[in-house]
């Protein structure tokens, strides 16, 4: 009997070390699993942009998109009724392809709650810019990161147009710089079109229109024709990310059960 | 009985400790171990703003930077390692050119500087271009007339290769190759160089003394030259423009080129002096032959400017025998046990 007991206390210890093991390495985790995916639109919300399609802009300027991706971070979930918010963490960043479905997906962890509004930055968090070799996200064989003037183009739009009058008839725009006054971490809040409320067995997915269109124009007049290059930061660089904060339109949601 | 259950509570117990294991290694085989190296802090010395906290230092992970750094696999056609353009015996500046040769025929844009003590700056490049000595790499591998590759590239490169992936698993745990180890470990190499073993290093810590004539160019250079080229490290790490006109060919405005701020035009990053006489020809582009050059652009070539340097616009007045001594005291600079140091050289 004694023996019986000394061998529950053997495998007290196995659960012990289970759970204990648990603690170590998962952070009480949020349960719900939530996605926000970004659809690449045209001026409208249903034109979904075409890499190779020709388009105009505001300023009847044609142009292709081959390249369009956009870090995102510190995102947050908000009910702004009882001020209740949910940040996923300002040091999870993530790296918005539109060139593919999964690459323009976002896939967090959140609990289940009503919300109304979801914010984020537009970005990537300046003290991650001089912090040395990263990974992940901030992985520089990503072609996110300027290797001569250290920091990430946080964000990338490129393509051709018959107006730029350069080789290739290209038009570059990386976006990126971290220090004042030319920060151009965008801080982007936008309301749901209607109050959700999480279900505890399913899954959401959050679809949000990325218009390339307001990259031009809005804030700023940033013209094909006039500047087809942006590549360092900068008050220009600056003028596009105040164009392009402005680019995102909450559309619906989808949920999985 | 009592003898079978404790065979029974001792497989248990077995089995418990086999799990925490695997849950602390999240079920990997066991990393082979690695034997640390120590960073040295020379006396007298500041500390180093790099202090390799993310990246402790490794034999393994030394050993793997030194092969990369010798390798021309990180190079587009693989005849450009970093080593083409930093050589030992130059300490690790480009041998006699104004620029370095790179990618296609093409020339660098400015001059290779040496390399040592560079866990001490702030930011590199002439221009202070780069924030962190970890990403520095990312410049040379990418720049289209050096190494002229892509990052992805190269990563794919190593993973492929017969050997690497073995160096990256003693060094880091597994053979994985990601960039960021890659860069970890040419920064465990290149931040190990330090040069303190010159003679002035000598008689700082009281093993030697000035000649009479070295002695007399000590007290010119604290007089006329150290407020910009700051002891120890013989750099304040600031950015001036000395009055060196502007190259019509190369058109580098230097820290501007960062900033876009045109009160930094024509502004380069002091340099160290240290091993002066082993890394000439001298200035940003390499325009100075010699040191002499360099003393004589001081004393009567600075023109002026709006962002000349106060310190430097109405010339620096400096005798022929001023120059005489200076350049003794510069010689002591050179520190011949840095580049006959093995830990440098080519891998075995
Ligand atoms: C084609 C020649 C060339 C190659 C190859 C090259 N470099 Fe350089 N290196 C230079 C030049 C030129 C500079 C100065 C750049 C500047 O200031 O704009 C430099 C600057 C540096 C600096 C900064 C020094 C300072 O004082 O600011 C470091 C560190 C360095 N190189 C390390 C490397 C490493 C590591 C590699 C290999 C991954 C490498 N270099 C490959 C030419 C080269
Ligand atoms: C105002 C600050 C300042 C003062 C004072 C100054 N220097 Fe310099 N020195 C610099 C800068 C900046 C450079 C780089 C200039 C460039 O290439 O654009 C430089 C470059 C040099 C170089 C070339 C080094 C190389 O590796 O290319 C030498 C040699 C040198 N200085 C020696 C001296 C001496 C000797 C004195 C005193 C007579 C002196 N300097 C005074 C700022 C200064």
């Amino acid at each position: 009997m004694n023996a019986m007991r000394k061998c529950f206390i053997g495998l007290a210890l196995v659960v012990a070390s289970l759970t204990s093991c648990q603690k170590e390495y998962k952070e009480p985790a949020p349960d719900h699993a939530f996605s926000v995916r970004f659809r690449p639109v045209v001026q409208e919300t249903d034109n979904i942009l075409e890499f190779g399609k020709t388009y105009t802009n505001f300023f009847n300027e044609p142009f292709e998109v081959r390249t369009f991706k956009f870090y995102v971070h510190d995102i947050k979930l908000i009910n702004t009724e009882n001020g209740y918010t949910f940040s996923v963490g300002k040091d999870e960043h993530f790296l918005v392809d539109a060139a593919d479905t999964i690459g323009s997906r976002i896939d967090v962890k959140v609990p289940t709650a009503t919300y109304n509004r979801i914010s984020f930055k537009i970005g990537v968090d300046s003290v991650r810019n001089f912090s040395g070799a990263q990974t992940g996200a901030l992985d520089p064989a990503l072609g996110m990161f300027w290797t001569w003037n250290s920091g990430y183009i946080m964000a990338k739009l490129e393509g051709t147009s018959p107006v730029t009058g350069q080789p290739g008839d290209v038009f570059e725009y990386h976006i990126g710089g971290f220090k004042a006054p030319d920060n151009v971490v965008q801080q982007v809040s936008l309301p749901f079109p209607s109050p959700i409320t999480l279900r505890k067995d399913a899954e959401t997915e959050i679809i949000i229109a990325a218009d390339v269109y307001r990259w031009f124009n809005g804030v700023h007049d940033i013209r094909l024709d006039t500047n087809p290059v942006v590549m360092s930061p900068g008050p220009l660089a600056k003028k596009v990310s105040e164009n392009y904060a402005n680019m995102f339109t909450v559309l619906h949601f989808i949920s999985y059960l | 009985m009592t003898f079978r259950w404790t065979i029974l509570l001792a497989a248990v117990l077995f089995t418990a400790g086999f799990l925490v294991n695997a849950c602390k290694k999240s079920g990997a085989p066991a990393a082979p171990p690695t034997t640390p190296l120590t960073f040295t802090v020379p006396d007298g010395w500041p500390q180093p703003l790099y202090n390799f906290e993310g990246n402790p230092i490794t034999k393994e992970g030394f050993e793997l930077g030194k092969k990369l750094f010798y390798d021309g696999i990180l190079s587009k056609d693989g005849n450009f390692p970093c080593a083409s353009c930093h050589q030992q015996f130059a300490a690790f500046a480009t041998f006699d050119h104004p620029l370095s040769h790179g990618f296609d025929n093409q020339f660098t844009l400015r001059n290779a500087p040496g390399l040592f003590n560079m866990v001490w700056l702030p930011a590199m490049h002439w221009d202070g271009g780069i924030n962190h000595i970890e990403v520095q790499p990312l410049a040379p591998i990418t720049a289209p007339n050096e190494m002229a590759e892509d990052i992805a590239n190269v990563v794919k490169k190593l993973q492929q290769h017969p050997e690497y992936p073995n160096h990256f698993k003693a060094a880091f745990g597994d053979a994985t190759v990601t960039s960021e180890r890659m860069l970890k470990a040419l920064t465990q190499f290149v931040g190990m160089m330090v040069s303190a073993n010159s003679k002035y290093d000598k008689v700082k810590r009281g093993e030697l003394s000035f000649t009479a004539d070295e002695q007399k160019g000590y007290e010119i250079f604290q007089a006329k030259c150290a407020s910009c080229h700051t002891e120890p490290l013989f750099t304040d790490n600031s950015y001036r423009n000395t009055g060196l006109p502007l190259d019509p060919v190369l058109k580098d405005y230097g820290r501007m080129r960062i900033t876009g701020n045109s009160a930094d035009s024509l502004k380069f990053k002091v340099p160290s002096l240290r091993n002066l006489y082993l890394t000439f020809p001298y200035g940003h582009d390499g325009r100075f032959y010699a040191v002499r050059d360099v003393l004589d652009h001081y004393s009567h070539g600075v023109q002026d400017g709006p962002t000349v340097d106060p310190l430097v616009k109405n010339k620096i007045p400096l005798s022929d025998a001023d120059k005489f001594y200076l350049q003794y005291f510069l010689r002591t600079l050179t520190d011949s046990t840095f580049i006959a140091d093995k830990r440098f050289g080519p891998p075995q």
